[in-house]
């Protein structure tokens, strides 16, 4: 049932007016370069934790991959497990407060000028710059395509007015208003999350009976697993696949480990250290981040394998048919038939929350990456209000552009190829920069290109599923994959990251022992 | 456990609680420490 127009719009429109006002508050407080960057260096333990879940997860992880639970079942749990261990725990304990400290030291002011003044080196920040540009915009247009999916479903208008629309709502409060109004609207749309998911975990065990008959009714379903994915190594959706099979492959090298290592050394997260004033706000900003986290992956990646007993309830069927074959229509389906009226309109809220609060940081990070890092480097307008503006606004037509060219079932595929580039050319990178004492340049340059250009190849020419994506590898040389299975199973990731890892650690161990010979005795 | 056959399953879930109150105690008790 879907709720009725009326309340649709009027929530909405009081969602909006009050993130628009927040916008309008960050526009006012943006005097300098420094205010629009990194908020000033001077935002609440709380905002910077809300903020930082809210962008970490988008509709990419609440629809994207609450739909690829329904298809590949609860293994998913696994990559919750490292978004809390890694991408809170690891991520601002370990790499945090390294990040603030030689930030607030060196007054950098996004992830690329953090990488060129730790290595003394334009090359690094200019090719960082370039891996954002190129590499972002798939993860933006994933999110894009999440938000305006659900308020097509929702609304009834057309497709291409709800990407649109979509868009141009975050643009204006991103491009006036900066990294404070960024980070203050994520603060209550994160908020706004945490009491949808909340309800969401409630509503579906009280409609299918409580945690263990909801959770033995799914794993009697085990024989109604598609054909095609129990051949691949598919058992149920309460077991993990077959070890070592196509369908484990991907759930664990594309799903878990891609996203939840990648999230270590994402531009637009590591930007959230940078704003906090001292350390201690970073320790605070984990007690909220961890169960927040927690609320948001935990409850998509159970309530979409979920749906598969829903749907078998009351349709015969499972989730990944009942939605017509598109894993990213299958979460939208399930809130607006299962859910009451109030709660579907409850539940657009929380995904357009989820969406904004990642886009706008994504906006942000590209826009700027393109002004401060590339096109304006070294110009006067690497640090002008007005040419950070009008990057921002250049890079938010790209991503709607590169979303409408996008095909079907891609949220979750496109959100772990972005993350999976920005472990493998960041990660190392990144990790000596803040740990190392004397970081050679030279050892960065080498991890940086073998990072970002194994990935490229080997999703280009060898993952089947990305390789299927981009179409290259088919229209020059004819085939999907140049190499055989299992290899055009592995994610790029498994392969660039330590690739990268290595040259770091080789040429840097090299730098200290010629460092070490040529000292003064 | 709780309807769930897979122990990789259900203790990835135990996990990931876990996880979270790590966080939250780590936080607690380091509410005061690493100043400006």
């Amino acid at each position: 049932m879907a709720a009725s127009l009326f309340w649709i719009v009027l929530v909405t429109a009081i969602y909006l007016v009050m993130i628009l006002c927040l916008g309008y508050i960050g526009y006012k407080k943006t005097k300098a370069a420094e205010d629009y960057l990194v908020a000033g260096r001077n935002v609440h333990p709380v905002v910077i934790a809300l903020s930082y879940g809210a962008t970490f997860i988008s509709t990419s992880a609440i629809v994207g991959f609450g739909g690829q639970a329904a298809n590949l079942g609860m293994g998913l749990i696994w990559l919750t497990v490292f978004n809390i261990g890694v991408g809170v725990l690891l991520a601002f304990v370990i790499f945090g407060k390294k990040t603030r400290e030689i930030g607030s030291r060196l007054k950098a002011i996004t992830f690329p000028d953090l990488m060129g003044k730790i290595y003394s080196s334009q090359f690094m920040q200019v090719v960082s710059g370039l891996v954002i540009i190129v590499g972002m915009p798939l993860y933006t247009a994933a999110v894009l395509i999440g938000g305006a999916q659900f308020i097509k479903e929702t609304l009834g208008i057309s497709y291409a007015a709800s990407l649109i629309g979509f868009a141009v709502i975050v643009a204006i409060y991103v491009i006036f208003g900066g990294l404070i109004a960024v980070m203050y609207t994520d603060a209550v749309q994160g908020a706004i999350m945490l009491i949808g998911m909340t309800f969401l975990l409630i509503f579906t065990y009280v409609i299918l009976g409580g945690v263990t008959a909801a959770h033995t009714a799914l794993t009697n379903m085990a024989d109604m697993v598609p054909a095609k994915l129990a051949e691949q190594g598919m058992n149920g959706w309460t077991v993990m696949p077959d070890l070592g099979s196509p369908i484990w492959f991907t759930l664990v090298t594309t799903l878990v480990l891609g996203v939840g290592i990648g999230v270590l050394a994402q531009p637009q997260l590591v930007v959230r250290f940078m704003t906090a004033k001292d350390g201690r706000s970073l320790n605070r900003a984990v007690l909220v981040g961890g169960p927040f986290i927690l609320m948001m992956t935990g409850v998509a990646f159970t309530v979409g394998a979920l749906t598969n007993v829903y749907f078998n309830q009351t349709k015969g069927t499972i989730a990944v048919v009942a939605a017509g074959g598109n894993v990213d229509s299958i979460i939208p389906l399930f809130i607006n038939l299962a859910t009451p009226d109030w709660f579907t309109v409850l539940f657009m809220v929380t995904l357009l929350a989820a969406a904004m609060s990642t886009l706008s940081s994504l906006f942000h990070a590209m826009g700027t990456a393109l002004i401060c890092d590339v096109w304006g480097r070294g110009r006067e307008c690497a640090l002008s209000l007005k040419a950070n503006q009008i990057g921002v606004l250049v890079m938010i037509v790209v991503s709607v552009i590169v979303a409408f060219l996008m095909p079907g079932s891609i949220i979750a595929i496109a959100t772990a190829m972005f993350m999976g580039l920005c472990a493998s050319a960041f990660l190392p990178v990144f990790a000596v920069a803040v740990y190392c004492k004397r970081p050679d340049p030279f050892a960065a340059k080498v991890s940086l290109v073998v990072g970002a250009a194994v990935w490229f190849l080997w999703a280009l020419f060898v993952n089947s599923r990305y390789a299927a994506v981009f179409g290259l590898s088919g229209a020059v040389l004819g085939k999907t994959s140049v190499l055989p299975y299992p290899w055009s199973a592995i994610d790029p990731l498994i392969i660039a990251l330590p690739l990268s890892g290595l040259a770091i650690l080789l040429l840097q161990a090299r730098a200290g022992r010629l460092m070490a010979e040529s000292a003064p005795v | 456990m709780l309807g769930i056959p897979d122990p990789q399953i259900w203790i990835a879930y135990l996990l990931c609680i876990a996880l979270a109150i790590a966080c939250i105690i780590y936080g607690f008790l380091n509410w005061n420490r690493g100043g400006a």
